[in-house]
């Protein structure tokens, strides 16, 4: 009597976890089968969108709780290299663009737990009025730790291993809207490793 | 074997109702504990938040560049007003349901003296003398005001603009 209670015991508990835990795995993958590629950026159509399934919906709360649908802002979101390393502090990193088919936009750094990295640099984010950029909208910056001899720069300092960048294109074109994927995204490029210059 | 195949149906029904439960109250029970942060530190309204620093902590993500309020909104007890000025910059104002959905979003080129709804569960009867009708898909939820302020001064400009908006119960004007 007790062995047989046990047994069923053990089949609810065991189901529980399956359960729970194959969820939660969905879950933090959901983020990526969801996601749409721009370059080596990655994008979420469905971000914020009553249209969005349970899992997109579930895995955007956790990474990327009350943002706006795709008709008002579209995000990008990269968190590798071009050899498709973490991103890390202790590397050196160069972001080059372009002008973007948005009204206004931003590139900000987060910390693997998606806050904001505590550091006091001043220098959380770059955005499109006070980027440095050439006559023809063309722009640099470095992505780095320690403050460079830059004229635009995303700290990463506290930020230390699988950081991301987020870029976000607030009232983006009727083109941009229907085809992110085109947008002409910014290129990431590793300057170099180990050292916190 | 064939006497495990009542104990492994047992798994297998509890896995997957446990599997749907989970995904499904995952973006409330986030809301939940996004909404009571947001509702901290007193009553109902607005809470205009600080410039955002590398210190905040409420939700996840923030932008630097933005100016950011929240207000937790309950129609258990009727409808609501929400107000938003405009002003000098890009802003807008976003409603998100209980799910996390975002149901509503209205930006400065589409209201360019600024946005006052009054926000009504779905199905609900609007009251008499209701401005323009929302119609929420849960009794909670939470409004978002951004405003675009990447440096100090366009904060300070933001957070003036801010300092009269609504979100309060329904009263005929």
């Amino acid at each position: 009597m007790i062995m047989g209670l046990l047994k069923w015991a053990a089949a609810i508990v065991l189901g529980f976890a399956l359960g729970v835990g194959s969820a939660l795995l969905v879950i933090g993958f959901g983020a990526q089968r969801a996601s749409d590629a721009a370059g080596a950026w990655t994008i979420n159509r469905l971000a914020g969108s009553q249209a969005a399934d349970p899992y997109t919906r579930a895995s955007v709360a956790r990474v990327g709780l009350l943002a706006l649908a795709q008709s008002e802002t579209i995000y990008f979101n990269l968190a590798e290299d071009e050899d498709g390393r973490r991103l890390s502090q202790a590397c050196r990193y160069e972001l080059t663009g372009g002008p973007m088919p948005a009204r206004w936009w931003s590139i900000t750094l987060y910390a693997s737990d998606n806050y904001l990295p505590r550091n006091q640099g001043d220098a959380l984010s770059i955005d499109a009025t006070s980027v440095r950029a050439d006559e023809a909208g063309r722009w640099a910056a470095t992505v780095s730790a320690a403050s460079p001899d830059a004229e635009n720069w995303i700290s990463s300092d506290a930020a230390g291993d699988g950081f991301s960048l987020t870029l976000r294109l607030y009232n983006p074109t009727d083109a941009a809207r229907a085809a992110p994927s085109d947008v002409p995204t910014p290129r990431l490029r590793t300057l170099s490793c180990g050292d916190s210059t | 074997m064939k006497g495990w195949l009542p104990f492994l149906l047992v798994v297998a029904i509890v896995g997957v109702a446990a599997h749907a439960a989970t995904v499904i109250a995952t973006p409330r029970a986030i809301m939940n504990v996004a909404m009571t942060r947001l509702a901290e530190n007193g009553g109902p309204g607005w809470r205009h938040a600080p410039r955002t620093t590398a210190d905040a902590r409420n939700i996840v993500r923030p932008s630097p560049d933005l100016a950011y309020s929240a207000c937790v909104y309950d129609l258990a007890d009727g409808p609501m007003t929400i107000t938003m000025a405009p002003s000098e910059d890009y802003w807008s104002l976003s409603l998100y349901a209980a799910n996390s959905d975002n149901f509503f979003t209205r930006n400065d080129r589409a209201a360019r003296e600024g946005v006052a709804i009054t926000l009504v569960r779905r199905g609900a009867a609007p009251p008499p003398g209701a401005t323009e009708v929302v119609e929420s898909p849960s009794a909670r939820g939470v409004a978002i005001q951004r405003r675009l302020a990447p440096t100090a001064g366009a904060y300070a400009i933001a957070d003036a603009a801010r300092r009269g908006d609504l979100c309060e119960a329904f009263a005929a004007r």
